[in-house]
């Protein structure tokens, strides 16, 4: 009888799936993960968003038990991770980030062998592989060689095989790079539905607007080490939550500045020639108001931006730099 | 257990799957069982006699009698005999003279020039030159006999057909006095180059084979492997497992079609299959540990034919051990290949049985659980530096 990853025994720590507690791994006199902190909860997609190098995938190999950290440890639904822990692997799917699969063979063999060694077999392994070919369309192709598949092709297989046993939690390790926008789009709308489904889920990627559209928290991580983490909203209050407007124009920038600095939505303005920089606070409510008092301070204006913080900002201002491959 | 039969069942579902596999592991070596046979042992243990001189009875007669024998007969004129003779193309060489024929024809004694050549098979070849013209001797003076006593010619010869027919021809067994002949001794054409081939293929294939757990490893399926409910014990095990299983099917494949295509001579299947199946133990282990030392998949394809071709040449794969130097053969034993042709030629030749072959059969073992142990050892350290 097959334990599958749906029934767990437990949840462990309340509703938290997974407990990622202070993991250090070095290789040598790098520090590639320190202190490294999170928790994930059932129905919960967990973002880890940085650069390429920044530890996300040697996280990612300590939590799904392929590396053992130096210090710290991983909890997933209460039992204790790690290379020679085989029971908690049961109720956990891993898409990693090279296309882990058997070129040679087809979709199906290679659903039939990762399948088996999740420990699914006869009528089971050949519904699940059935289910799993439909989920990512690819049953008309089940037969030919996964070779032959194009990129995104590959992309769904590969998630597919991590969705198999049904499992608890699902890793995906940057699961779009190389991917075609429309493939990517299906991507993105099934991992929704996953987490839709009640899967806990962590995503990693260096792509700030798949974590902002995905995940319910972000960790932040730079060099190893675990930034900030929080929704959205909140990482982006540590900018200190203000947007920024640029008016462009002809006239006298000094004085329509002075005039801005006096509404109380205005935290900032700089003239610089032709342009006016604001670090406004609410900036959709204030725009109307500080266009009549720009054009009343005699400012012609041709343009007006806004620009709103996102989680690149965050980055940059948690980090100096900006978040890019 | 399930997780090792799972990844062992993959890697040969791969190997069959590769059509690059189908020529190196089912064709080729049918080749060159076929052309070694050729070359080796086209004579066989019965020899090739030339003979010299014209269309006649006696030649008819004689060649007859020597075909009988399953001596391989050739016309040649005199001097074509002569040079081949004199180059080992022909082991013996017969001269059968105008006098000769109208001799025979009487019914006289005829007398026949008999040219030896150095090879080692020539003593045996003219032993049954020898008996074959004794027994025309023999018949004509029986038809003689019975002529004179008033019987018509068809009849006597009629009836000594029937007496012929009636009593069980001794048969003569020819021991060479030659050391090399007598290593020889009870192979058939095919034996030889089968068993060599056999030992060269199956350990060649396994090291080439090697690149598919450096492809496996880069590719991260084995990452994906020990992210499964695998140990990494357990996915070795399926690798090793894999491996031997291909190597020991591309050999159990060689000994089947060499026996069904050119009547090799196993000798006792079930030790033959023994000595296979450690001999693959060995292969696969070695393939094991190529496929870990190696980051790049087409330095261990050319690795591993490049390390098959030698160990194979050193160890008897090529070259009959026999009729290596003697300093020469104890260094083919470092190699698996010369302790599998040992075994082999224990079992082919003499009949073994195992407890002849069980010294060969120890230094395999030992050498298996080396290897593998090197292997598991070194696939584990790769395995962690990829991840």
């Amino acid at each position: 009888m097959t334990q599958t990853a749906t029934e767990p025994t437990t949840t462990g720590d309340g509703q938290r799936v997974l407990v990622v507690d202070n993991l250090v791994r070095r290789f040598g006199d790098l520090t590639a993960v320190d202190d490294v902190s999170f928790t994930v909860a059932a129905g919960e997609t967990y973002g880890l968003l940085g650069p390429n190098g920044a530890g996300k995938t040697t996280t990612i190999s300590m939590i799904a038990g392929l590396l053992e950290p130096d210090q710290g440890s991983v909890t997933l639904l209460g039992q204790q991770m790690g290379p020679k822990k085989a029971a908690p692997k049961r109720h956990l799917g891993l898409v990693p980030q090279d296309l882990a699969i058997y070129p040679d063979l087809s979709a199906r063999e290679n659903l039939n062998f990762f399948g088996k060694l999740q420990g699914l077999a006869g009528g089971e392994l050949k519904s699940r592989v059935g289910e799993v070919l439909e989920l990512t369309g690819l049953t008309d192709r089940a037969k030919g060689p996964t070779k032959d598949f194009s990129g995104g092709m590959k992309r769904r297989l590969n998630i597919g095989i991590g969705l198999l046993h049904k499992p608890t939690m699902l890793i995906l390790d940057e699961p779009t790079v190389g991917v075609d926008p429309q493939s990517r789009n299906a991507i993105l709308e099934s991992v929704e539905a996953l987490s839709d489904e009640g899967m806990a889920v962590i995503y990693t990627t260096h792509y700030m607007e798949e974590a902002e559209r995905l995940c319910d928290r972000i960790g932040i991580i730079d060099s190893g080490t675990l930034q900030a983490e929080g929704t959205r909203d909140e990482l982006i209050r540590l900018t200190g939550g203000v947007d920024n407007i640029q008016l462009t124009g002809s006239g006298d920038t000094a004085a329509a500045a002075e005039a801005l600095l006096a509404l109380d939505s205005v935290a900032q303005a700089d003239a610089e020639r032709g342009h006016l920089q604001l670090t406004v606070h609410d900036a959709p409510t204030a725009v109307a108001q500080i266009v009549t008092t720009a054009t009343a301070s005699g400012l012609q204006l041709s343009d007006v931006q806004i620009s709103r913080p996102n989680l690149e900002s965050v980055f940059l201002h948690l980090t100096g730099k900006a978040l890019r491959d | 257990m399930r997780a090792a039969l799972a990844i062992a069942g993959v890697e040969l579902l791969r190997f069959v799957k590769d059509k690059g596999n189908i020529f190196f592991t089912f064709i080729f070596p049918l080749i060159l069982v076929f052309v070694l046979g050729s070359q080796f042992g086209g004579s066989g243990n019965s020899g090739r006699v030339t003979i010299s001189g014209p269309d006649s009875e006696l030649r008819t007669a004689v060649t007859e009698q020597l075909e009988d024998d399953e001596v391989s007969v050739q016309f040649a004129d005199h001097d074509a005999m002569l040079e081949q003779v004199a180059r080992g193309r022909t082991d013996v060489g017969l001269v059968i003279d105008q006098d000769s024929v109208a001799a025979f024809d009487n019914g006289s004694a005829t007398e026949l020039e008999l040219i030896a050549g150095n090879a080692s098979t020539s003593m045996a070849a003219q032993q049954r030159v020898q008996v074959a013209v004794g027994n025309l001797d023999l018949r004509q003076v029986q038809v003689n006999a019975l002529e004179g006593a008033g019987v018509s010619a068809d009849d006597a010869a009629q009836a000594l057909e029937g007496a012929a027919g009636q009593a069980s021809a001794p048969t003569l067994e020819v021991t060479s006095v030659d050391q090399l002949s007598q290593e020889f001794q009870g192979l058939g054409q095919f034996d030889l180059g089968a068993s060599s081939q056999l030992l060269l293929f199956t350990f060649l294939t396994s090291l080439a084979g090697s690149s598919t757990l450096i492809n496996a490893r880069r590719q991260g399926v084995m990452g994906r492997t020990l992210a499964s409910p695998v140990s990494t014990l357990q996915a070795i095990a399926g690798q090793s497992l894999g491996r031997w299983v291909i190597a020991f099917f591309q050999g159990g494949y060689i000994m089947l079609a060499t026996w069904l295509l050119f009547g090799v001579d196993w000798g006792n299947i079930a030790l033959s299959l023994l000595v296979l199946a450690v001999f693959a133990i060995v292969a696969a282990g070695a393939a094991m540990v190529l496929g870990s030392v190696l980051d790049n998949e087409g330095a261990a394809v050319g690795a591993g034919v490049g390390l098959g071709l030698v160990l194979a040449a050193i160890g008897g794969g090529m070259m009959p051990l026999e009729i290596f130097p003697e300093t020469m053969r104890t260094i083919a034993h470092v190699t698996p290949h010369a302790w599998g042709y040992d075994a082999f030629a224990e079992i082919q030749r003499s009949n073994g049985n195992l407890i002849d072959i069980l010294p060969m059969l120890g230094v395999l073992v030992a050498m298996a659980v080396g290897v593998l142990l090197l292997g598991t050892w070194l696939l584990r350290r790769s395995l962690a530096r990829s991840l």
